[in-house]
């Protein structure tokens, strides 16, 4: 087949193929370069700037961002948020997850349409969730307010994102029932390739179903378990539009997490230069605890 | 025992209920007539009024931000899978040590938050005048975009055996041609994973248009249906059908391909 193709080429030297690869490699490589390490590596200098994003003049200004970042308040109670709300999306997406994965890990007609259905939500957008979720909580003609005084319990019903205490936990359960399906669907795909002889031994040596997921199938998905926690992760840490569009931040800051925040002080404060000091700190706070989250984990897995 | 039987089963229940239920909500609210929000949020819509669907197709503007919203994710979509294709090829099949080192530098980006790069591209744009201008957003989406898509690539190149590009090349076969007649047609399951996650995630994002595409021409649909609900703010009715018209296209599409959505799910995940 590939003689009739390419019949008029001839092989040549190893000049021409350094020639090549270039031609393979320029478009991405300056796309990416351009648009994204570019406006990285810039970010750093910008954060010591006290850049308006109006003025085209700044003045450099050294680590008095970094200075005022950890002499705000608000900082440290966005920094809260944001661990608040990484932590319980990863625990629970991943507890659900798991769970709904165990369930629906058969080849069968019914576990595959569970399956497909658990994963609409995902394909929602976000901003969709964020009306949808504000819907369900409103305490005056709210869903769940409304489903909770038909089964008699009137004395339930909440203000669910108006409440300073309960606000950031409202936004992470709409976030976690967009999402579980995702881990759900990676840990199916972990618990699919766990050989069948590997139950049917257990079986024989008369292991309890609790003992059998503890010892078997829980070490042969640690895979499936160390992409799922390290993604859910990021992903808690740098959330930014359910929060946007359910809270933008409210009531009094309660839900509001440092992505939110350096929005905020970019185009609404127009504080550019100190935004990307948040930013900076976001950024380091992602690579230092996916790094932590990997190497803890990857140990795990090689040990079984 | 019992208990751990009838375990897994409550637990798929519940959360098929909790599932349905804002489904359910969407779906009724966006028929309903301000009439019925007198009766409870879950009550079935005492008439069917479809005619909110048109009110919010002409009020949102829909039908324009539709267009806006395929072309940004069409657009981005095909050069993510075009450049970082080609630029994974050299980068699985050199040893030498640029193509490592290039291969690292490619990976850096997936650690990147878009925060960190968001104010110097606002800057960037600006000074290129492409604030509100489509090629803004999009190679801003095929920036983010290339380095999962040339991990992906290069894992799936070099599964693929030397062989067969050998006896191409003895036949004489120039490295471009060689890559789009042969070697792409092989990559085509990684080329699905690639685009199915980027057309999730373009398709519904309104972060990148909020900052770059604000004039009304150029909004996609997320932009337009967040427009809409500030301007009219309460009529949930409208805001739902608005929604639904939103969604629908990436729900057909995932009835019509469930199979490789959820195969390009698990795949994209469990290699990165």
């Amino acid at each position: 087949m590939a003689g009739s193709i390419c019949a008029l080429h001839l092989r040549r030297g190893s000049m021409k193929r350094i020639g090549f690869d270039g031609v393979f490699l320029m478009p991405a490589f300056m796309v990416f370069t351009l648009f994204l390490v570019f406006p990285v590596i810039s970010s750093f200098y910008y954060s010591m700037t006290d850049w308006n994003g109006l003025s085209s003049s700044m003045e450099f200004i050294g680590l008095d961002n970094f200075q005022r970042m950890f002499q705000d308040k608000a900082v440290w109670s966005g920094l809260k948020n944001t661990f608040i709300i990484a932590l319980l999306v990863t625990v629970f997406q991943n507890g659900i997850g798991l769970l709904l994965a165990l369930g629906l890990q058969g080849t069968g007609r019914i576990n595959r349409f569970m399956r497909v259905w658990f994963l609409f939500p995902a394909l929602l957008s976000p901003l969709a969730i964020g009306y949808i979720w504000s819907y369900m909580y409103n305490p005056l003609f709210g869903v769940i307010n409304s489903i909770l005084e038909f089964i008699g319990l009137s004395d339930w019903t909440q203000d669910w994102l108006g409440d300073k205490k309960l606000a950031i936990y409202s936004v992470i359960f709409a976030i976690i029932w967009q999402w579980v399906a995702f881990s759900m669907i990676i840990y199916v795909a972990g618990l699919q390739s766990i050989p069948r002889d590997m139950y049917e031994a257990s079986n024989i040596d008369g292991a309890g179903a609790l003992s059998r997921f503890k010892h078997i199938t829980f070490p042969l998905i640690a895979p499936a378990f160390t992409v799922n926690m390290v993604v859910t992760m990021i992903v808690g840490l740098k959330l930014f539009d359910i929060v946007f569009v359910m809270t933008n931040g409210g009531p009094g800051g309660a839900t509001e997490n440092l992505a939110l925040m350096l929005y905020r002080q970019a185009f609404s404060l127009n504080q550019m230069g100190y935004a990307n000091a948040i930013a900076i700190l976001m950024f380091a706070i992602i690579l230092i605890f996916s790094l932590i989250q990997v190497t803890l984990l990857r140990r795990r897995e090689v040990e079984y | 025992m019992r208990v751990q039987r009838m375990f897994l089963p409550a637990v798929l229940l519940i959360w098929s209920i909790v599932v349905f239920i804002p489904f359910y909500l969407v779906v009724t609210m966006s028929l309903k007539s301000p009439m019925d929000l007198q009766f409870s949020p879950l009550s079935w819509p005492s008439s069917l009024q479809f005619a909110n669907y048109w009110k919010a197709w002409t009020q949102a503007n829909l039908g324009h931000s539709f267009m806006n919203s395929i072309l940004i994710t069409a657009t981005s979509v095909i050069l993510i899978v075009i450049l970082s294709s080609m630029a994974a090829y050299p980068l699985a099949r050199r040893t030498e040590k640029w193509s490592a080192m290039l291969y690292v530098y490619f990976l850096a980006g997936i650690m990147v938050p878009f925060q960190l790069a968001m104010i110097p591209l606002y800057k960037l744009l600006k000074a290129l005048h492409l604030i509100g201008e489509y090629t803004g957003a999009i190679m801003i989406y095929s920036a983010m975009g290339i380095s999962f898509a040339v991990f992906l690539y290069v894992s799936f190149f070099k599964t693929v055996p030397r062989e067969i590009e050998e006896s191409a090349q003895i036949d004489g076969c120039g490295p471009l041609r060689l890559f789009w007649v042969i070697l792409f047609p092989l990559i085509k399951p990684i080329t699905s994973t690639v685009v199915i996650i980027n057309s999730l995630f373009i398709w519904n994002d309104f972060f990148i248009p909020m900052l770059f595409l604000q004039n009304k021409a150029m909004r996609n649909v997320p932009l337009s249906l967040f427009t809409f609900t500030s301007e009219y703010t309460n009529n949930w009715m409208l805001i739902f059908a608005a929604v639904v018209i939103g969604s629908l296209p990436l729900i057909l599409l995932f009835i019509l391909l469930q199979k490789h959505f959820i195969q390009g799910i698990a795949s994209g995940a469990v290699k990165g």
